[in-house]
């Protein structure tokens, strides 16, 4: 088919549909009348739900830090200080996210808009990292002077075996959770599932982004 | 002023209802999803309605507002709560009689074509076969005239390909 019988074709097809199409007037007053929506208001509630139940768990790891500080070990002051401190991160970096995506101008030209926004969606990659990060922490909470002091040989290796293979894990994932990984199996094995798909979908879209752009 | 306002907003999309509806067309397969898809692009432009630039045509900011909210829309498996409720019905409605267009065999395959190009790569498809000028994609699109003219020709290459497959 030639260049003119496409075209010729999709003229054909536009010209019928503006004889069929029809405009539901009354359903198109009603988005008129809807009212430019706040922040808030425009978080779907599962978004609105894991803020709320981050800034608690914050908020109470904040207290027990404060409450316990004169008399709590030094291992569970410090770990649980490093686990709420980038769990703020990540809460900060969230909700930074949705703010910029939220004012995101899209009747700017497509390219920019799309790479604007993906680039955005692909900072859940950073919460992920963060939130890995603090896996060591899990495991050095609970540790006190006396279990220091009076434990073994046996007990000291297997905190060590712990402890280093999960600092290891948080790390390698921490320098290989990045865009260019996100064929990799253990990647698609982490980001599985439908809650990820957004984020898969806007690396996927910053990648021909990068394709046009060299194109240019 | 508002329902002035509101009126000349509902006349730009009755003038224009087409753009919307191949847009969506092409980015949503199923019905359901586009019936979303249509609404949430109506949403939009009333939202930007009031920082229109007249320093450009009314159908490229549609076309920005379509594809940026096309792209950007994505249907999980459970079905997310509408943003306006009380709208169950469609805004944008084929006639019975004329509901023929969808099942003409060229146009379905040119349509599934377009569906199965990447999001921007089907952006450009689409303004190309509306016959926009190179000038006109790259201000809705903010690709550079040249990058327009290598990237439509690769894409119809393509088509051809298809469709000479399809004939053949």
């Amino acid at each position: 088919m030639e260049d003119t019988q496409i075209i010729n074709l999709w003229r054909s097809y536009g010209q019928k549909l503006e004889e069929s199409l029809q405009l539901n007037r009354k359903n198109a007053e009603e988005i008129t009348r809807i009212k430019v929506r706040s922040f808030l208001a425009s978080m779907k509630p599962l978004k609105i739900f894991t803020i709320v139940v981050g800034i608690l768990w914050v908020g109470f790891v904040d207290l027990l830090i404060i409450k316990t500080f004169p008399a709590a070990n030094w291992f569970f002051i410090v770990s649980a200080g490093i686990q709420v401190l980038l769990t703020k991160l990540a809460i900060i970096i969230y909700l930074y996210q949705l703010i910029l995506i939220h004012q995101a101008d899209i009747s700017e030209p497509v390219l920019e808009t799309q790479r604007k926004l993906a680039s955005l969606k692909s900072t859940t990659l950073w919460i992920a990292r963060i939130l890995f990060l603090q896996l060591p922490v899990w495991t050095t909470f609970y540790w006190n002077k006396s279990m220091l002091v009076n434990g073994n040989i046996a007990l000291y290796l297997l905190q060590i075996v712990i402890t280093g293979s999960f600092t290891f894990v948080a790390v390698w994932l921490f320098r290989n959770i990045k865009n260019e990984n996100k064929d990799k199996k253990w990647f698609r094995l982490i980001f599985n599932g439908n809650e990820w798909t957004p984020l898969i979908k806007s690396i996927e879209l910053l990648n021909q982004v990068k394709e046009y752009k060299a194109g240019a | 002023m508002q329902a002035e306002r509101s009126d000349i907003f509902i006349s730009v999309i009755e003038t224009n209802k087409g753009i919307i509806y191949k847009v969506a067309h092409a980015y949503c397969i199923h019905a359901e999803d586009r019936k979303d898809l249509i609404q949430e692009i109506i949403v939009q432009l009333w939202k930007s309605f009031n920082r229109y630039n007249d320093e450009y045509k009314y159908t490229t900011w549609m076309y920005r507002i379509a594809l940026n909210v096309a792209i950007s829309f994505y249907r999980k498996e459970n079905r997310r709560k509408r943003l306006t409720d009380p709208l169950s019905d469609n805004i944008l409605d084929l006639v019975e009689d004329n509901a023929l267009i969808e099942t003409n065999k060229n146009i379905g395959y040119l349509n599934q074509f377009i569906a199965g190009l990447k999001e921007l790569d089907k952006a450009l498809m689409l303004l190309y076969l509306e016959e926009k000028s190179h000038k006109e994609i790259a201000e809705i699109t903010g690709i550079s005239e040249t990058n327009i003219s290598t990237k439509i020709g690769r894409i119809k290459k393509i088509l051809k390909q298809k469709f000479s497959t399809i004939q053949a």
